[in-house]
């Protein structure tokens, strides 16, 4: 029940969303080629699924890849910068314009360079995810409460230990944070990354129905890839759960 | 025996205090007292070897006579917060000092274990800070600094979080679990009645950099300090606090 309360309103959004867009489709005789109705893209969803399914099957791989290969970057980077504060300084302002390059201009020279293969999709998505979850976790590491650090200094914990029984499980919330920002950029780059050029994947389905004037069928994608995003961001909230101190058993305890 | 010698504390250069020295007993309970600002934090930090980076300090700490290094084994240090860690259980929370030092954590949580209900937390054990209560929690905390195995502590205003209530139970119940297992105490406190009720000694600091403005001995037994007999040193203490 409270599962339902909370996505009621969300449910209650889009269904009302999706009534005034067919409305207006009818109502307004709009050519399908042009903006198909809600109705015409889930037609188009289940007569396609056969061919949508290996795309999203290479999108998902593509973004997967990626996103863990980044998640692991981004955690060895943000120690390393945690202990360096001198590369912290150096390496934060070329990480941050690295953020401002443009990926319609990335990512053909990617291809140029890496060829029509994996490695310049993950590459894409490492670009695109890693920063996030690099700030959100070195922002996580300054978190940690002054009493906490004195308490183990105190203690004679050397900087290792005290990193690894304060400093990191604090950053907890602020990792899955990134996590969750990054995993909503994971599909869309590894789509972007497809369309500049690629064998399969949903970002090749997209181009080839897009030149084929079938509006249709690139709404179809996009509800896959949202579906991608979202199942991305289920799994990452269970984790986040089931590795959760606070996932325990019911308050017992004196008031 | 721990005494402090000469310390001076000073922050670009202005001193936060200067020259002061004092002793600690093993088994005596002293309680540093002095208006706000005065250093008594500062005093207890540098003791514990945590002193902020900005503070300069020049002095020296001598165990039976030996100088000794900061942070020491011998020194047990309780920040003003309880400082339990909400993702360790509370057995874990408490068997942090003996991990830290290099204890297995099956081990340490073995030497922990027994203490639990002379600390009323016998069913406590598995579950997180956020889930007991504010007396609980300090009893936790107690409990991390006396598993330690230091035989001096350093206490920083440990009730100044509880109500009045469980404060006024919960300096009795120090008072008793240090007869047990005796340690010399060093409590910073901004509240006369707890320094009167529970201290062998009285440090009181003054305003400004200087020596102690007063080292005053309680030598009443905790059990015979009624209001009565604590109304002549508590007016001592205010106008002390009132003068420096």
């Amino acid at each position: 029940m409270p599962l339902v309360k909370s996505i009621l309103p969300t449910l209650l959004l889009g269904a009302a969303f999706l009534l005034t867009w067919q409305l207006y489709c009818a109502m307004a005789a709009v050519s399908p080629l042009i903006l198909p109705a809600p109705t015409d893209v889930l037609r188009a969803l289940v007569v396609e699924r056969a061919a949508l399914a290996p795309h999203a099957i290479s999108t998902i791989g593509v973004a997967t890849l990626g996103f863990s290969t980044s998640v692991a970057f981004a955690f060895v980077a943000s120690v390393t910068l945690h202990f360096s504060p001198w590369l912290q300084r150096g390496l934060m302002p070329l990480l941050v314009a690295s953020q401002t390059i443009p990926l319609v201009a990335l990512a053909p020279l990617m291809i140029l360079w890496f060829g029509f293969g994996i490695l310049p999709k993950v590459l894409l998505v490492i670009l695109v995810t890693f920063f996030p979850i690099l700030v959100s976790l070195l922002s996580g590491y300054g978190r940690v409460p002054q009493a906490y650090l004195d308490l183990l200094k105190a203690m004679r914990a050397g900087s290792w230990a005290i990193f690894r029984r304060a400093t990191l499980p604090t950053a907890r919330p602020s990792f899955f944070a990134g996590l969750k920002i990054s995993a909503t950029y994971a599909i869309v780059a590894t789509i972007f990354a497809e369309y500049a050029g690629a064998r399969q994947g949903l970002g090749i389905y997209i181009l080839t129905a897009k030149n084929s004037f079938r509006a249709d069928l690139v709404l179809a994608a996009v509800v896959v890839s949202a579906g991608l995003t979202l199942s991305l961001l289920a799994a990452l909230r269970l984790i986040e759960g089931l590795t959760d101190p606070a996932q325990r058993k019911s308050r017992n305890a004196e008031g | 025996m721990l005494r402090v010698e000469g310390l001076t504390l000073s922050v670009k250069g202005r001193a936060l205090v200067t020259d002061f020295s004092c002793t600690l007993e093993v088994g005596q309970i002293t309680c540093l007292i002095g208006p706000s600002g005065c250093g008594k934090t500062s005093v207890l930090k540098w003791l514990a070897g945590i002193l902020a980076p900005g503070i300069d300090a020049e002095g020296a700490l001598l165990l039976n006579g030996q100088a000794i290094p900061r942070p020491h084994c011998a020194l047990a240090y309780q920040p003003q917060s309880d400082a339990l860690f909400p993702w360790l259980t509370i057995a874990g929370n408490a068997a942090l000092g003996l991990e830290v030092a290099g204890t297995g954590p099956a081990a340490a949580r073995a030497k922990v274990r027994p203490f639990f209900p002379d600390f009323g937390l016998e069913t406590c054990e598995d579950l997180y800070p956020d889930q007991i209560s504010g007396g609980m929690r300090q009893r936790a905390a107690f409990l991390r600094t006396i598993v330690q195995d230091s035989r001096f502590i350093l206490l920083d205003e440990p009730f100044s979080a509880l109500d009045a209530v469980t404060r006024l139970k919960m300096q009795g119940w120090l008072c008793d679990r240090l007869a047990r297992v005796p340690r010399g105490v060093l409590m910073v406190t901004h509240d006369l009645h707890e320094a009167t009720q529970m201290a062998d000694r009285l440090l009181v600091m003054s305003a400004g950099p200087g020596p102690l403005a007063a080292d005053i001995p309680i030598t009443t037994p905790r059990q015979n300090r009624s209001e009565a007999a604590l109304a002549e040193i508590r007016t001592t203490l205010k106008n002390l606090l009132l003068e420096t």
